[in-house]
């Protein structure tokens, strides 16, 4: 009964590191009884809260009971452990924190327990999304900073991987923090050979499978190798990373389906990681922006990273048509007053400026296009994700405009199918000329593990304008917060970052950092980037405007609350200075009165406008 | 079914180890009984559906281990607690005379102080009895306790530890009825009832 027993019996099979030098080191069946079962009641409570949906109460029942068994607590735990992870008696995880750091073991390293949960997860040779946003709830409860867990993640990996992998591709302190995790992964990796029942991951790409088995061999010892070498090993290694080895990238479109033409994953990063990362291009434009990965230069949300390129054709169309109509605007002073003019809300079709409408037919068109190919794309994205051409990893989704689109539609279509759970990790949808209502959200629950971002511009003229004639006009998610009550549903006002729906792709590095997801740090900062390529000479620019953006923007996060927004500030001094009071709204004999402001260089001598105009004009030319 | 049921109430059990304290609970939950029941691990927990006087009332009860080992968790499940039983075994003093620790941990931890606690002295099945049960009956009182003694072999009170105490709570609202404000009309329907009923701050059976 006793504890120490417990653990001593343990050490023969785990102090085989031990004798080949390494400091013998501890994992989650080492803790003391009582701080196994309050890692167990932890986990089991948080996924209860994470997770309260019934749909996926029986993964919330099976991860807890496997992670008894893997903890090595008696079966008599297992009903209140399974009562835990249903939701019942949880009286907050948090209590059970605070226990667990005082364990000997934890308090002077609290990654033992996020190391121990990460090899629990990864044990059958797939990596569930829902695990993952377990993972980082726990280390949020450990004040472990999240970077912490990629270079778990990354560690693991890299044990997998070949171990002569020389360090030196990577920069000087992340080196010196993983070489202390590099112990770790000999004893990682005999933990997963014996306890696993016989399975153990395998990485690489897949692409030479059986190659790492024997590679591992070197690392694991003959006991492991053996269980590596198994079919069932190998059928393992591949499940983790994709079918064939070629994961996405290798993906092709077998046959035409439905109207797509063009599908492909081009990879944005060399690296390779436990989660991906797909972004996706609402549209192309000439210049600078022509590629699919170019807004995305600055997206360091994995090391492994792709971008969807998709019906180019039509997405270039698209981008022309809008650089047209902004041209058909050149007068910036036009641009400002028809952002506010939509941020009022008092846009009626007829109060657009006549100047504007006479463009609209080449907008129109590519629009209405595109809208529909966008359904098809990420119908297509929805099936490609649901066979696991990605592998058993997370997936996260980052799309803005008619990308965000896709994401919207592949998220429709996965809800549709029964074992849509656990694959996506995050989505971030960018000025989603998607329907914003709250019920056509709600079955992204089921499907999106941790967190649905909708960042959004309620001055966003272009978009306002495409939907001009739409009953959706009113509730168009990329113009609205979406209210759906959920812990993932997270709405960002990005009205101080992006003036127009063309910033969305020019302003991509500010909006990322707005919006929580981790870019690259600046280019002048590290010599080296992860992504070599796609970054021409103006990066130095692109770096500089990145940094006076985060001055402007206070914090990173100018969410949901806008009181020191300053362009929301603006609004109503604006329109009170030119006499447009709320009849304007409702009587169109006065709606040109507006227009005339759009069209005439400062007619009013609005200061307001003045000075803003003199921040974006740069950025749009 | 759930419709039915007044409130969910959270009872916690406690007490040092071997004392009978899982025997109580499989008694009462299961009506069963093992002799050799092995020592709880962490805390156990169990849900069920009584009815006092016509009122039902979903329980969920947690058991926790009395084991040294264990006693960092305990005081986790002290939150949100409406009722405490309180078990010593009458056939051993020591059980008895460290009734007065858990009583401290009882005030340091609990979120409430109008929680309603029991005092059950088990075994009175076996003959080599140490604590008599006026003793018992004293402490109970001296602490303003419902008190009962049982047998969870036998099966002699434990219905009725649980009874008197889930009643005792339903009498007192406060404890409760915040978390149910919808069902707030049959609460003082209820209150009308029993009036005084049969407990005041403390109560003997047997």
């Amino acid at each position: 009964v006793a504890t120490g027993d417990r653990s001593s019996q343990r050490l023969p099979p785990m102090a085989e590191p031990a004798v080949e030098g390494e400091p013998h080191l501890p994992t989650g069946r080492e803790l003391a009884e009582a701080n196994r079962f309050a890692y167990a009641a932890l986990c089991g409570i948080s996924l209860s809260q994470l997770f309260p949906e019934p749909e996926q109460s029986s993964f919330c029942t099976e991860f807890v009971t496997d992670l008894v068994k893997w903890l090595e607590l008696p079966e008599a735990v297992l009903p209140t452990m399974t009562a835990f992870a249903k939701g019942l008696g949880g009286e907050g995880a948090d209590v059970f924190a605070p226990i667990l750091l005082k364990d000997p073991i934890l308090k002077d390293d609290p990654l033992v327990i996020i190391q121990d949960l990460l090899s629990f997860s990864l044990k059958d040779g797939r990596y569930d999304a829902r695990a993952r946003v377990l993972i980082c709830h726990i280390n949020s409860f450990f004040r472990v900073p999240l970077g912490e867990l990629d270079l778990l993640e990354e560690t693991f990996l890299e044990s997998l991987k070949e171990t002569k992998e020389e360090e030196s591709e990577t920069a000087e302190a992340s080196r010196k923090k993983k070489e202390n995790r590099r112990k770790w992964k000999r004893y990682l990796l005999i933990g997963l050979a014996t306890v696993g029942g016989g399975t153990v991951i395998g990485v690489t790409g897949g692409l030479a499978a059986p190659l790492v088995a024997a590679g591992a061999a070197t690392i694991i010892g003959s006991a492991g190798a053996a269980a590596l070498g198994s079919v069932a090993g190998i059928a393992v290694m591949t499940s983790l990373f994709g079918a064939a080895g070629a994961g996405l990238t290798g993906y092709k479109m077998k046959k035409r389906v439905g109207a797509i033409e063009e599908f492909t994953f081009l990879p944005l990063t060399e690296g390779r990681q436990l989660h991906i990362t797909i972004a996706i291009t609402g549209w192309l434009a000439s210049g600078k922006y022509r590629t699919f990965s170019a807004p995305w230069a600055a997206l360091a949300r994995s090391r492994e990273q792709y971008c969807l390129a998709w019906e180019a054709k039509y997405l270039m169309e698209l981008g022309n048509a809008l650089e047209t109509i902004l041209s058909g605007l050149a007068n910036m002073v036009a641009q400002e007053a028809l952002k506010y003019t939509v941020l009022s809300g008092i846009v009626a079709a007829l109060t657009w400026p006549a100047s504007l409408l006479t463009v609209a037919n080449v907008i129109d068109n590519p629009w209405g296009v595109c809208l529909h190919r966008s359904v098809e794309v990420g119908k297509h994205l929805a099936h490609i994700l649901l066979s696991r051409q990605q592998g058993r990893r997370p997936v996260t989704l980052i799309g803005f405009s008619l990308g965000a689109r896709v994401i919207y539609f592949c998220l429709q279509e996965m809800a549709q199918e029964k074992d849509c759970q656990g694959i996506i990790e995050d989505v971030v949808l960018l000025g989603a000329p998607v329907e914003g209502e709250a019920k056509h959200w709600e079955p992204f629950r089921k499907v999106v593990s941790g967190r649905i971002i909708n960042g959004y511009c309620s001055g966003d003229w272009l978009l306002s304008f495409v939907y001009r004639t739409s009953s959706m006009r009113l509730r168009v998610a990329g113009l609205r917060p979406v209210l759906l009550q959920d812990r993932r549903v997270e709405n960002v006002d990005l009205s101080s970052v992006v003036s127009g729906h063309l910033d969305y792709a020019k302003k991509m590095d500010v909006i990322l950092k707005t919006v929580g997801i981790h870019t690259k740090p600046g280019w002048d900062e590290k010599g080296l980037l992860l992504a070599p390529g796609s970054l021409p000479q103006e990066e130095p620019h692109r770096a500089a405007t990145t940094s006076s953006s985060e001055k402007t923007t206070p914090g990173d996060s100018p969410k949901v609350a806008t009181s020191t927004d300053p362009t929301r500030a603006q609004v109503p001094t604006g329109l009170d200075q030119e006499g447009a009071s709320p009849p304007a709204a409702t009587s169109p004999a006065k709606s040109p009165q507006i227009c005339s402001h759009g069209m005439d260089p400062n007619p009013l001598g609005c200061p307001d406008c003045a000075s803003e105009t003199q921040g974006p004009c740069p950025g749009l030319d | 079914m759930d419709e039915d049921v007044l409130t969910t109430l959270k009872i916690l059990i406690i007490g040092e180890s071997g004392v009978g304290k899982s025997s109580l609970l499989l008694r009462f939950t299961d009506d069963t009984f093992d002799p050799e029941l092995a020592a709880t691990i962490g805390v156990d927990f169990k849900v069920k559906t009584i009815s006092v006087d016509g009122n039902k009332a979903k329980l969920a009860i947690w058991d926790t281990a009395g084991q040294e080992r264990f006693r960092t968790l305990t005081p986790s499940y002290y939150r949100g607690a409406q009722g405490v039983i309180l078990v010593y075994d009458v056939t051993r003093r020591d059980t008895f005379v460290k009734l007065d620790n858990w009583l401290n941990e009882l005030e340091t931890y609990c979120t409430r102080n109008d929680i309603v606690n029991m005092l059950v002295g088990n075994k009175i099945d076996k003959e080599n009895r140490e604590v008599d049960r006026n003793e018992g009956l004293k402490f109970a009182r001296k602490h303003s306790m419902l008190f009962i003694e049982a047998s969870a072999k036998t099966c002699d009170g434990v219905q009725c530890a649980f009874e008197e105490l889930v009643e005792k709570i339903i009498q007192t609202p406060g404890l409760w009825e915040s978390e149910n404000q919808n069902k707030g009309v049959k609460l003082t329907h209820r209150e009308e009832g029993p009036g005084g009923g049969a407990c005041g701050g403390y109560c003997s059976m047997l």
